[in-house]
């Protein structure tokens, strides 16, 4: 027994010194930083970007099977809204959309794989709240899909809108803004909801048929992905009509490499540009070659001819100048990526309509 | 120089064995020191890279979210989300080491019956329950058997109208008014049983009658508790099917239900084994001697046989108790509101990671702890003591 002790108090002290406070952290790490080895250095000095031109490739960490944003194929591709940004991605950095490998990563562990190097970008339907921001050190971009959380039911249930759930079951994903979002719902309506949280959507599936969960909540994008593939056909569930939280879907890089992060969200943006500029992946050619609108020739990365000779726009952001181009000849522009991987399931543009259609998608000036 | 040591009664430092026995430990616990040191160094440099916050601040923050069966308001902190998961743990982790230790008992002796379909059921279910992963067994009685032959909560069974059983869980009739006081109640009730069962004791000491403890001792608990339960004015409440939820009763959670009982069916099963090879370790003359003294199967069994072999048992169950302890844990995958559960729930909302779980690990590590210097009191209690 006095072994017992003994060890639990030398595990105790070593644990509580690892996890110790923000002071000695500060006051270590300056002293421990010099002496640490060579490898420790080099990683610190190396941007994302050049491991990735090392590498030839991409780290993208996505999921396997959320229908329309990321589900693996059975030859080992993955397809979806998500993953044509991973594509996008690595069409702008490296020229080669295939040039992606995809890491499928659970919901909880999706920061922690971030954070360990294990992936470069993360687009993987992730929420953008202050807390994540702060606390997983991770820096959040362009958003590539705004969405809001809503409640899917069976459609004999005879739910009409989320007030009349008193006392209801709701199940949702474990670790996401969707359990924060429900228990808030639950206490401002006065519902009294019992929130039940699964790591996989395969147990929120099966509870749900089994009817032991009333409803099912997560964001709207989602559960359309789902409702459409729903076992028993999409009539059979119901989406609710209230969305009651904001949720703009993010992708996230690690904080500290202003460069990588902001080759990620150009990324994006030139998706939208390029939508804006009505380019798209058929027509980008044709345009390339006959264009004489200055601004999609430093878009398209293509000499500006003038009387005193010619240049090529290079902003300075790390990327190749043609990426733009690269970008939406191999994987197309927003709007191409929303209809062919979105527009299925039966999702409309809505908010995400260019800010010319009264959307709010806005990408500043690329010049 | 010509002088040679007359007598080198020492040999020199670098040969000397007590040196070299202490030398070598220093020299080990120096490279695990500097190991570990290493990787906290790594750890600091990663995290202060990173800016990833090392302490344990985020348990001020807002939970943000609430746990079914508790009551957890989503503005309370991050801490009593945690303290609510620490109990879940200790409940899930009691009553299954109590249900365990009688199962698993009972299949014990099973093992060894002289009825042959009594003995083949008992080595079927041992042989059958602990060559299967045990998360394997949680997702089969989860997905299986709580959520497809469990009915809908429309169709709920209601057994005598006492209980209802469906997939959202197993409503069991309760009592009205303050479970502690009821609970001090049960307390006196077991102590003045046991005063009288020691009364009974010391009378049969003296005249040498049979003490019939159970006799004695039964009647007085119930006396005691059914007067506390009168006096005190508790009252049963019975559940029932109110529109898709139940109401009155105590209303045990499937994810609870489904732990607890893959818990207990799966170290049950080793439990079992433990109590067949420590029966069968009691020396054979003991069961002779039993039999010569005319002592009936029951009374060799509870009063020459289970308390040795229950000396012998002690140790390897105490490492059952602790298995049980930690495979709790897998509760997280059926939505059991558990400390792993609550520690994935806040590290995927913004709490960092590392402390979280180095938190979560130290709890862990108390509960066995605890645990184990329990078993080894009672176990101290329960060896020989040999002079």
């Amino acid at each position: 027994m006095k072994k017992n002790v003994a060890i639990m108090a030398a595990l105790a002290a070593v644990t509580l010194v690892v996890s110790g406070c923000a002071a000695t952290a500060d006051d270590t790490s300056a002293e421990t930083a010099p002496a640490t080895t060579e490898t420790v250095e080099t990683v610190a000095v190396s941007s994302v970007l050049d491991s990735v031109m090392e590498a030839g490739v991409v780290k993208c960490g996505t999921r396997d099977a959320l229908p329309g944003f990321a589900v693996l194929q059975e030859d080992g591709t993955h397809v979806g809204f998500d993953s044509d940004f991973c594509k996008a991605i690595a069409a702008a950095v490296l020229g080669d959309a295939a040039a992606v490998d995809m890491v499928d990563l659970e919901t909880a562990d999706r920061f922690t794989a971030l954070q360990n190097g294990s992936v470069d970008v993360l687009v993987r339907n992730t929420t953008w709240t202050a807390s994540r921001d702060g606390g997983e050190a991770a820096t959040f971009l362009q958003p590539t899909f705004y969405d809001g959380q809503g409640m899917m039911v069976t459609a004999d249930s005879g739910y009409g809108s989320v007030s009349d759930m008193d006392g209801a079951i709701i199940c949702v994903a474990k670790g996401t803004t969707t359990e924060g979002n429900a228990a808030l719902e639950s206490s401002r309506l006065g519902l009294d909801w019992e929130v039940r949280s699964y790591d996989e959507t395969e147990l929120i599936l099966q509870a749900f048929l089994a009817g032991q969960c009333d409803g099912w909540s997560s964001d709207v994008s989602q559960l359309t992905g789902l409702r459409s593939a729903y076992p028993d056909g999409a009539e059979a569930l119901t989406i609710l009509p209230e969305v009651f939280s904001k949720e703009p879907l993010a992708p996230a890089v690690l904080d500290g490499d202003t460069q990588w992060a902001q080759i990620v969200n150009w990324t994006i943006l030139a998706t939208i540009q390029a939508e804006e500029f009505g380019i798209t992946s058929a027509n980008v050619d044709s345009i390339a070659a006959s264009t004489e609108d200055v601004s999609i020739q430093r878009f398209l990365g293509l000499e500006l001819v003038s009387d005193d000779g010619s240049a090529v726009l290079d902003p300075g952001l790390g990327l190749p100048s043609d990426f733009a181009y690269q970008v939406v000849k191999q994987v197309g522009n927003y709007g191409e990526i929303f209809e062919r991987h979105l527009t299925p399931l039966g999702l409309e543009r809505g908010v995400n309509a260019l800010w010319t259609n009264g959307g709010v998608l806005y990408a500043p000036p690329y010049r | 120089m010509s002088s040679l040591p007359s007598a080198p009664t020492k040999p020199p430092l670098w040969r000397d064995i007590r040196v070299l026995r202490w030398a070598f430990q220093l020299l080990v616990l120096a490279l695990v020191i500097a190991f570990v040191y290493w990787l906290y160094g790594n750890y600091q440099t990663n995290v202060a890279r990173s800016s990833i916050p090392t302490d344990l601040r985020f348990l001020d923050n807002p939970a943000n979210f609430t746990m079914p069966g508790n009551d957890l308001d989503q503005s309370q902190p991050v801490r009593d989300a945690f303290v609510q998961g620490f109990y879940n743990t200790l409940r899930v982790s009691i009553v299954g080491i109590l249900l365990t230790t009688v199962l698993g008992t009972l299949v014990g002796i099973a093992r060894l019956s002289k009825n042959f379909m009594v003995r083949t059921f008992a080595t079927a279910y041992v042989e059958l329950i602990r060559n299967i992963p045990l998360l394997l067994l949680l997702t089969f009685m989860n997905l299986a058997v709580i959520l497809q032959t469990f009915p809908r909560i429309e169709n709920a069974w209601l057994p005598l109208n006492l209980f209802v059983i469906s997939n959202r869980g197993i409503a069991i009739p309760w009592f009205t008014g303050s479970g502690g006081i009821l609970l001090a109640v049960l307390a006196s009730a077991l102590v003045l049983t046991w005063i009288v069962v020691k009364i009974r004791g010391r009378v049969s000491d003296i005249n040498g009658k049979p003490a019939r403890g159970l006799t004695w001792g039964l009647p007085t608990f119930i006396v005691v508790m059914v007067a506390g339960w009168i006096v005190l004015g508790y009252d049963w409440v019975l559940p029932f099917v109110d529109d898709r939820a139940t109401s009155g009763g105590l209303r045990l959670d499937p994810s609870f239900f489904a732990l607890l009982v893959t818990l207990v069916v799966y170290t049950s099963s080793h439990v079992a084994e433990i109590v067949r090879g420590s029966i069968q370790a009691v020396v054979k003359g003991q069961s002779e001697a039993a039999d010569a003294l005319a002592l009936s199967g029951g009374q060799k069994m509870r009063l020459v046989i289970l308390p040795q072999a229950f000396r012998i048992a002690m140790p390897a169950l105490g490492n059952q108790f602790l298995n049980l302890i930690k495979n709790s844990s897998l509760g997280a995958t059926i939505s059991y509101f558990e400390l792993t559960q609550i520690a994935q729930i806040t590290v995927g909302n913004g709490s960092p990671a590392v402390p979280a779980f180095t938190l979560t690990l130290l709890v862990y590590l108390m509960i066995s702890l605890v645990t184990s210097v329990i078993v080894n009191i009672v176990n101290r209690r329960l060896a020989l003591v040999e002079r």
